[in-house]
C-alpha cells in the first residue's frame, strides 16, 4: 500500500514539484474524469430513482427522501427539515397546498402545522433503488434477453474462431493460384459497412427463413475479415519448417491445422475471441431487424423498448446498461493477459 | 532397407535452375554427407528427397520404389530441420510422440520407443519439458530423438549442427558419428561446414551451383580432388591455385618460377599446391615476403606472397619462429601437386616416375 502511495505520488524533481510534474497530473486527472467519468456516473445514476433521476441539478450519488411512519396515516411521510421563526426541527408533510405545506412532527402527530415551502428542504439519504435492476428481471423478459445473448455471443465466436483461423490457415500456409486475390477481396470487405448491405443482406435472410431466428443473426456476422486478416498475419509467423516436421510426422493436413497451427495461434485466437465476444454483444442495428418477436430479442434490443416513442424509462435503461456492460469487462479483465505475448517460436533456435 | 538413387533430378523455380540433373546413389547404412556453399541447392535436394518439394522432372527410388510422386510422411524417411522444429506447445514426449500417434500405434509401444530413444540420447530427465526450457544442444537431441523413434528407412539431416556453439558442435559431431554407428541406418547430412563433412562422412557429395561436382570417399576427395572447386574447398586452410601455363613440358607461374613437367600438353592450367605440403627448405623453388603468421602452437599458417605478386599460404609444423616481413624459401614434393586444366578439371601427371625440379625465375 505504501509502495503504491510513493508510486502514484512520484515526481519529476524529486522532493520539490516541477511544472512537468502538474503538467501531468492534471493531464491525468482530466484523461481519468473523461475517460472513467461516464462509466462511474452510468453506475451511480443506475441506482437512482426515476425522480432522482430527473432532478435539478442533478446529484452524483443516488439519493433518496428520508420517510416516517407517523400515527394515523397509512402511508410513510417524507420527511423536511423546516428553520423558521420557531427554530429548526424535522416535520414530515400531510400534503402540499400551493406554497404552503401541512406539516406534522412525527413525535407529536395530532398538531399539523402550515410551513412555507421556502423555509424547509428535504432530509435525503444516500439510498441504492435495486429495483431498478430487480423489476427488468423479474417482471420484464429480461432474463429471456440475457440467455439469447449469451447464445448469440457464445456461438458466434466459437464459429467465428474456427472459419476464421481456417480461412487464415489457408491463406497464410498454402500457395495456391489466386491466394492474393482472395486475400484482397477480404480486406477489401473490411471497407464495406453493415448499413451498404442491410437490404440484400437481409432478403437473404428473409428467404432462408431465419428471419426472427437467433441463427439468423449469428450466421451473417461468423466471417469477419478483420478476424481473417489478423490471423493469418499471425499464422504467417509460424515458421514453415514446424509444418513440415508435423508433415513427416504424417499428420494429415487437419491435424497440421488442429495440433499445430491452431493451439501456436492462441494469442491471436484470444484477441479476436475478445473482439468478437464485444461485437457480437453490442450488436444492435442487425439484431434489430432480423428479430422482431420480444422472445427472441438479445439484450440490446430489448434496452430499445425501454426507449418508448413517449417515454423513456431512464432508470431501467441505464441499470440495464451496466448490466450489458458486465460482460465486456469480464473479458478484458481475464483475457488481457492473453493479448501480451504469444509462445510461437520458442521451439526455434 | 535404406537406399537412395536419384536420377537426373532437376529443380526450377520460374527461370532459375536451382538443380541442373542429380544423379546420385546411396548405399544402405552410408552416411553421405551433401556439402557446398550456400545457395549450392544442398537443402533444396534434401527436402526433395525428404517429399517436401517435388523435382521439375527426374525420378528418385528409395529401396528400388519410384517414390517422386509419394507423399512425405509415406516415404518412411525423418528428417531433423535445421531449426530443430520442435513442437513448442507440447512437451518433449509429446513431441516424440505425435508421429507415432498418428500413425495409430499402441500407447505401449510409444511408450516403449520413447524410452529407449530417450535412454539412448540422455533426454530421459527432460521428457516432461517444453523446447522453450530446453538449451540448443538438448533441443538438438529431442529433435534426433524425434526422427529416431520413427524407426525410419533414412535420417535426413539439414545442418542440424549450425545452431550450436563451437564446442557444443565437436561433441554432438561425435555423437551423430556414434549414434550412426550403432542404428547403422542410411544418412544424409547437409552442412556447408567441409571439416563436419570430412570428419562424419562415408561419403561426401560436393555439390555448386545445382550440379555435383565429386562424390567420394573424404580422404579420396583430400587427395583426388576432380576439379579446381573441390581442390579449394575441402581442406582447410584452402589450397594453394596457381595460375599457370604449360609450354614445352615445362609448367610456368604466371607470375614465378616454372616446372618442368614433361608430358603436360600446352595450354592454360592451373596447379594446386596444399599449405600443409610445404616446408621450410634453404634451397627451395619458392621464395615469399611473409606478410602475417598465424601460430597456433601446433601448426604455424604463413601468409606470403611470392616477388612477382602471386599470393601463397604455408602451414609449418610447430613454431617456427617467423616474424612479419622476413623472407624464406619453400620447398615441396612434387607428387603433392594438383594440375587442372583449363576447364577446371583435375589432368593426371602424365608420368608416375617423373622427377620434376623448380628453376627459379626462368
Amino acid at each position: 500500500m505504501t509502495g503504491a502511495i510513493a508510486f502514484v505520488t512520484r515526481r519529476r524533481g524529486g522532493a520539490r514539484w516541477d511544472w512537468t510534474d502538474v503538467v501531468t497530473f492534471l493531464w491525468l486527472g482530466a484523461g481519468l474524469v473523461v475517460v472513467f467519468g461516464p462509466a462511474l456516473w452510468l453506475v451511480l445514476s443506475s441506482f437512482k430513482t426515476p425522480a432522482g433521476l430527473a432532478e435539478f441539478p442533478p446529484t452524483i450519488l443516488p439519493y433518496e427522501a428520508r420517510t416516517a411512519e407517523v400515527q394515523g396515516y397509512d402511508r410513510p411521510l417524507p420527511l423536511y427539515s423546516v428553520t423558521d421563526e420557531r427554530g429548526s426541527r424535522t416535520l414530515a408533510e400531510v400534503r402540499r397546498v400551493g406554497t404552503v405545506a401541512q406539516m406534522v412532527d412525527p413525535e407529536n402527530p395530532g398538531e399539523i402545522e402550515r410551513v412555507n415551502i421556502a423555509t424547509r428542504s428535504p432530509e435525503r439519504q444516500v439510498a441504492l433503488s435495486w429495483s431498478n435492476y430487480l423489476d427488468p428481471f423479474l417482471r420484464f423478459d429480461f432474463m429471456t434477453y440475457a440467455r439469447n445473448s449469451v447464445f448469440v455471443t457464445v456461438v458466434a465466436t466459437l464459429i467465428t474462431l474456427l472459419t476464421n483461423s481456417m480461412a487464415a490457415f489457408a491463406l497464410s500456409k498454402y500457395q495456391f493460384r489466386g491466394r492474393n486475390a482472395v486475400l484482397v477481396v477480404i480486406v477489401a470487405t473490411l471497407m464495406i459497412p453493415l448499413s451498404v448491405i442491410l437490404v440484400p443482406l437481409y432478403s437473404i435472410i428473409s428467404a432462408a427463413g431465419l428471419a426472427n431466428s437467433l441463427w439468423g443473426v449469428i450466421l451473417p456476422t461468423v466471417a469477419t475479415p478483420t478476424g481473417v486478416f489478423l490471423l493469418r498475419q499471425y499464422m504467417l509467423t509460424i515458421p514453415d519448417e514446424l509444418l513440415e516436421a508435423a508433415r513427416m510426422d504424417h499428420a494429415s493436413e487437419w491435424q497440421i491445422y488442429w495440433r499445430i497451427v491452431l493451439p501456436l495461434t492462441a494469442p491471436a485466437l484470444a484477441v479476436l475471441a475478445i473482439f468478437s465476444v464485444v461485437w457480437r454483444w453490442n450488436d444492435f442495428l442487425w439484431p434489430l431487424i432480423v428479430l422482431t418477436r420480444a422472445e427472441v430479442y438479445t439484450l440490446q434490443v430489448g434496452l430499445n423498448a425501454y426507449a418508448g416513442e413517449l417515454n423513456v424509462q431512464w432508470h431501467y435503461l441505464l441499470a440495464m446498461t451496466v448490466i450489458t456492460m458486465i460482460p465486456v469487462v469480464l473479458v478484458f479483465v481475464f483475457l488481457q493477459r492473453f493479448i501480451t505475448a504469444g509462445i510461437a517460436g520458442t521451439g526455434l533456435k | 532397407m535404406g537406399s537412395i538413387r536419384l536420377n537426373g533430378i532437376t529443380k526450377s523455380y520460374g527461370s532459375v535452375d536451382v538443380l541442373k540433373g542429380i544423379d546420385l546413389d546411396i548405399a544402405e547404412g552410408e552416411l553421405a554427407v551433401f556439402v557446398g556453399p550456400s545457395g549450392c541447392g544442398k537443402s533444396t535436394l534434401l527436402r526433395m528427397i525428404a517429399g517436401l518439394d517435388r523435382p521439375t522432372s527426374g525420378r528418385i527410388l528409395i529401396d528400388g520404389k519410384d517414390v517422386t510422386h509419394v507423399g512425405a510422411a509415406d516415404r518412411g524417411l525423418a528428417m531433423v530441420f535445421q531449426s530443430y522444429a520442435l513442437y513448442p506447445h507440447m512437451t518433449v514426449r509429446a513431441n516424440m510422440a505425435f508421429g507415432l500417434e498418428n500413425t495409430r500405434m499402441p500407447r505401449a509401444e510409444i511408450d516403449t520407443r520413447i524410452a529407449e530413444a530417450a535412454r539412448m540420447l540422455e533426454i530421459e530427465p527432460l521428457l516432461a519439458r517444453r523446447p522453450g526450457q530446453l538449451s540448443g544442444g538438448q533441443r538438438q537431441r529431442v529433435a534426433i530423438g524425434r526422427a529416431i523413434v520413427r524407426r525410419p528407412t533414412a535420417f535426413l539431416l539439414d545442418e542440424p549442427l549450425s545452431n550450436l556453439d563451437a564446442e557444443l558442435r565437436v561433441s554432438m559431431r561425435a555423437e551423430l558419428s556414434a549414434l550412426h554407428g550403432r542404428l547403422g541406418a542410411t544418412m544424409i547430412h547437409v552442412t556447408h561446414d567441409q571439416v563436419e563433412a570430412m570428419t562424419m562422412a562415408d561419403r561426401i557429395v560436393v555439390l555448386r551451383a545445382g550440379k555435383v561436382e565429386q562424390v567420394d570417399r573424404p580422404l579420396a576427395l583430400y587427395n583426388r580432388p576432380a576439379n579446381r572447386f573441390v581442390a579449394g574447398f575441402i581442406g582447410a586452410p584452402s589450397m594453394n591455385l596457381w595460375p599457370a601455363t604449360a609450354r614445352q613440358g615445362a609448367v610456368v607461374l604466371e607470375a614465378g618460377p616454372s616446372l618442368s613437367l614433361p608430358g603436360v600438353p600446352d595450354g592454360p592450367l592451373t596447379l594446386g599446391l596444399r599449405p600443409q605440403h610445404m616446408r621450410l627448405d634453404p634451397e627451395g623453388p619458392l621464395t615469399l615476403k611473409i606478410e602475417m603468421v598465424e601460430a597456433l602452437g601446433a601448426e604455424s599458417v604463413v601468409h606470403g606472397v611470392m616477388p612477382e605478386g602471386t599470393r601463397i599460404l604455408a602451414v609449418l609444423p610447430g613454431q617456427p619462429g617467423l616474424a612479419r616481413g622476413e623472407t624464406i624459401r619453400l620447398g615441396f614434393d612434387a607428387t603433392q601437386l594438383h594440375l587442372f586444366d583449363a576447364g577446371g578439371q583435375r589432368m593426371e601427371p602424365p608420368n608416375a616416375d617423373r622427377t620434376p625440379a623448380f628453376q627459379a625465375g626462368a
